[in-house]
C-alpha cells in the first residue's frame, strides 16, 4: 500500500473529519486560552524582580496572595458580589423561562426569546454605563422622584452592592432565562398531566415534576452567570465607584499599576481555583438531577 | 367478552356532550354509558375525537356543555388530580427522574399507610405487571414494553374506579403488541376495574372489549359488542372502517316474513333478514355488503348451492395461511375481495381463473 491510498483511509475515517472540523476553534482556544493560562500559572512561580520577571520558582507568591487581609476581604466580597448576583439573576429568569416555555404560544415562543437577547444589541459597557445614569445622583431614578416630590435630597444609590447586583443581574439575564428556558422545553407536557392524575395539585406537579426535569438547566444558569461575575471588571470599577474592588480589579492593579505580575498571577491562579472549586461543589451537590435523563 | 356486564350499573355517564375549540366542533352531543367493570374501547379514525373524549373523563379538558358522571358524581367542578380516575398515557409519562419504584409509588405521598406498608405495595404492583425485581432501576433505561408496565403499575396501584388507556400500545412492535393485549384483557379481569381504552387499531378493538363505542367527526356512530359490530355494522362507514366489506349495488323489491328481498349486483335475486339491515330503508337502491371470509370460491366436483354466483379471479394475493383473491363477478366492474383458508390440498388458482362463488345465509348486510 502506497502513502497516498493509506493517507485517504486516515482522512476518510469519521474521527478524522471530527478533529479536521473541531481544529481550527481547538487551535485558537490553545493559543489564546490555553497559552495564557499556562503563562500565569507560570508567572505566578516566579519571583518579581523590579519591572521584570525573574524565573526562579517560588511559592512566595501564594503565601503572600493568601496572608493578605485585604485579598481575602476582597475575594470574601467577589463571592458576596457573584452569589447574590447569581441568586437574584436566576430567581427572576426561571419565571420567565416558565412564563415562555408553558405560557407562549408555540409560534410565538421564537419571538420572545428574541426579545430576550435584545439587550446583547448594545456593548456590555454601554449598558453598564447606562445604570450609572439611571441609578446616579442626578439620575432617571432620582430625578424621577425628585420631580414627583416624593424625596427631597436625591439618594445615593450608586457605589454600593446592591447598584453592583442589580447591573449585573441585568447583564446576565438572558444567560440564565436561555438554558432554563431549554431545559423547561424539552418536558414532556404528559409529565405534567400524569402528576395531576396521580393525585397532586399543580403547585406539586411542579415541585415534584416540573422543578427536577428543569434543574439541568437551573445548574447550568448558576455556572454561567457566578463564574464570569465573579471575575467582572468594568462593573465594580464603574458603578461601585473603584470603592468596591473585586478580585479582578485586585488583579488588575498588581499586573499594571503595580507591576508585580508574578504577585498578580498567584491572585488570579487562587480565585480560578477558589470558583472551580465552589462549581464542582454545586454540581456534584446537584449531581442527581444531572444524570442522563431521556 | 363472556362477562355478562349488560346488567351491571354505569360508572360512567356522557350526557349530550359537546366540545368546541373555538369555531371547532370536536365533541357533538356524545351520550352513552360505561358500565362498571367493562372493557370499554372508543374507536374512530385520528381527529375523530376519542382522545379528547377520554381526557374529559380524567379531566384534563373541560365540556362546554352536557355532563360527565362518574361512578354518580356529577365531574363538572371535579379537578383531574381528584378523580377517581387514573389514566396510560400514549407517551406513558414516566418521570425520567425517579427510579422505576418511585415512579410507581408517585401518588401514593399522601397515602396514610407507612413507608414499608407503602413499598410492599409498590412491589406487589411491580409484581403484577410482570416488573418484579426492577425497582430501583432509572425509568430511562427501561425498554417501551418496560414503560408501558410501569405506567400501568403506577396508576393501578392507586385502585381507580376507572382505568384510561390512551393508545397504549401504538408504540410497541407488533408481537408486543399483541402480547401487551391478552395481559391487559387478564389483567382487567384480575383486578375488576373499569377499563377506557382509546385505540384507533381496529383490531386491537375487537380483541380486548366488551364493547365498543366507534367514533366520526365527534360523534359515536355505533356503540356495540365487537361481534355486532363486525357482524352488523349499522353504516357503510362503521363497516368500512371495521375490517374490510364488499359492497355490491342492490335494489330493494321489497319485504315479506322478516326477509327484504333484493336485487343485488353480481348475487342476483337474494334474500336478507330484517335484522341483517340495521338503519335500512324497505325500498329503492342500496347496497349490500358482506366479509371477505364468508363467500367461498367454489372448487370442480364442490356442490352446486342455491347461493351461489360466476366470476373471473382479478388478482391473487397469497399470506400463506391465507390467500386473498380479487373475484370479478359476473356483471360488476369492481372486483370483491374473497379470503380463503389454504387447506391442505386446496390449490391457489391463477388470475383469470373461472370460478363458482358462493356466499353462506346470514352474510349479507344490507345499508342504505
Amino acid at each position: 500500500m502506497d502513502w497516498k491510498s493509506r493517507l485517504r483511509r486516515v482522512t476518510r475515517t469519521e474521527a478524522f473529519s471530527g478533529y479536521a472540523l473541531v481544529s481550527p476553534t481547538a487551535l485558537y482556544a490553545i493559543l489564546m486560552l490555553a497559552a495564557p493560562l499556562a503563562t500565569i500559572l507560570a508567572f505566578s512561580f516566579f519571583k518579581d524582580g523590579y519591572l521584570v520577571v525573574v524565573r526562579e520558582f517560588t511559592l512566595q507568591n501564594y503565601i503572600d496572595t493568601w496572608s493578605d487581609e485585604i485579598f481575602r476581604a476582597i475575594l470574601m466580597r467577589s463571592l458576596i458580589v457573584s452569589g447574590l448576583v447569581t441568586l437574584v439573576t436566576v430567581l427572576l429568569a426561571f419565571p420567565i423561562a416558565y412564563y415562555v416555555s408553558f405560557h407562549v404560544e408555540a409560534s410565538k415562543k421564537s419571538r420572545w426569546l428574541f426579545l430576550i437577547t435584545i439587550p446583547f444589541w448594545t456593548s456590555y459597557l454601554i449598558r453598564v454605563f447606562l445604570w450609572k445614569v439611571i441609578l446616579g445622583y442626578n439620575g432617571v431614578v432620582n430625578s424621577a422622584l425628585l420631580g414627583v416630590g416624593i424625596i427631597d435630597t436625591p439618594f445615593q444609590m450608586l457605589n454600593n452592592v446592591p447598584a453592583i447586583a442589580i447591573t449585573l443581574a441585568h447583564a446576565y439575564a438572558p444567560f440564565a432565562i436561555l438554558p432554563i428556558f431549554v431545559s423547561l422545553e424539552k418536558i414532556d407536557r404528559a409529565l405534567l398531566e400524569a402528576g395531576q392524575d396521580l393525585g397532586e395539585s399543580k403547585m406539586m406537579t411542579f415541585l415534584r415534576v416540573t422543578l427536577p426535569l428543569a434543574m439541568p438547566g437551573v445548574v447550568a444558569a448558576v455556572l454561567i452567570v457566578f463564574i464570569p461575575t465573579i471575575g467582572d471588571y468594568v462593573t465594580p470599577e464603574l458603578i461601585g465607584g473603584g470603592k468596591l474592588p473585586m478580585v479582578a480589579n485586585m488583579i488588575q492593579a498588581q499586573m499594571l499599576p503595580l507591576d508585580n505580575k508574578p504577585l498578580g498571577s498567584a491572585i488570579a491562579v487562587s480565585a480560578m481555583v477558589v470558583v472551580a472549586l465552589i462549581s464542582f461543589g454545586f454540581v456534584f451537590m446537584n449531581r442527581r438531577f444531572l444524570r442522563g435523563q431521556k | 367478552m363472556t362477562v355478562q356486564s349488560a346488567d351491571r350499573p354505569s360508572m360512567i355517564e356522557f350526557q349530550d356532550v359537546h366540545k368546541y375549540y373555538g369555531d371547532y366542533h370536536a365533541l357533538r352531543g356524545i351520550t352513552a354509558s360505561i358500565r362498571a367493570g367493562e372493557f370499554f374501547s372508543l374507536l374512530g379514525p385520528s381527529g375523530c375525537g376519542k382522545t379528547t373524549l377520554l381526557r374529559t373523563i380524567a379531566g384534563f379538558e373541560g365540556i362546554s356543555s352536557g355532563a360527565v358522571m362518574i361512578d354518580g358524581k356529577h365531574m363538572e367542578h371535579v379537578p383531574a388530580n381528584q378523580r377517581p380516575t387514573n389514566m396510560v398515557f400514549q407517551s406513558y409519562a414516566i418521570f425520567p427522574h425517579l427510579s422505576v419504584e418511585q415512579n410507581v409509588g408517585f401518588g401514593l405521598r399522601r397515602d396514610p399507610r407507612s413507608e414499608a406498608d407503602k413499598a410492599k405495595a409498590v412491589a406487589e404492583a411491580l409484581e403484577m405487571v410482570g416488573l418484579k425485581g426492577y425497582g430501583a432501576r432509572a425509568a430511562h433505561a427501561l425498554s417501551g414494553g418496560q414503560r408501558q408496565r410501569v405506567a400501568l403499575a403506577r396508576a393501578l396501584i392507586l385502585k381507580p374506579k376507572v382505568l384510561l388507556l390512551d393508545e397504549p400500545l401504538s408504540a410497541l412492535d407488533k408481537k408486543m403488541r399483541e402480547q401487551m393485549q391478552v395481559e391487559l384483557i387478564k389483567l382487567q379481569r384480575q383486578v375488576g376495574i373499569t377499563f377506557v381504552l382509546v385505540t384507533h387499531d381496529q383490531e386491537e378493538a375487537l380483541v380486548m372489549s366488551d364493547r365498543i363505542a366507534v367514533m366520526f367527526e365527534g360523534e359515536i356512530a355505533q356503540l356495540a359488542d365487537p361481534e355486532t359490530l363486525y357482524r352488523r355494522p349499522n353504516s357503510r362507514r362503521v363497516a368500512d372502517f371495521i375490517g374490510v366489506m364488499n359492497f355490491l349495488p342492490a335494489t330493494i323489491l321489497g319485504e315479506a316474513n322478516g326477509q327484504i328481498q333484493v336485487e343485488a349486483a353480481g348475487l342476483g335475486r337474494v334474500e336478507i333478514e330484517t335484522n341483517q339491515a340495521p338503519g335500512a330503508i324497505s325500498e329503492g337502491e342500496a347496497s349490500v355488503g358482506f366479509r371477505p371470509e364468508t363467500l367461498t370460491i367454489l372448487y370442480e366436483g364442490q356442490t352446486a348451492s342455491d347461493r351461489e354466483t360466476a366470476g373471473t379471479i382479478d388478482e391473487v394475493v397469497y399470506y400463506g395461511d391465507m390467500t386473498y383473491y380479487d373475484v370479478r363477478l359476473d356483471g360488476v366492474d369492481k372486483p370483491v375481495r374473497i379470503s380463503m383458508r389454504n387447506v391442505f390440498g386446496r390449490p391457489v388458482l391463477d388470475i383469470g381463473t373461472r370460478t363458482r362463488v358462493a356466499w353462506s345465509a346470514g352474510a349479507l348486510v344490507l345499508f342504505r
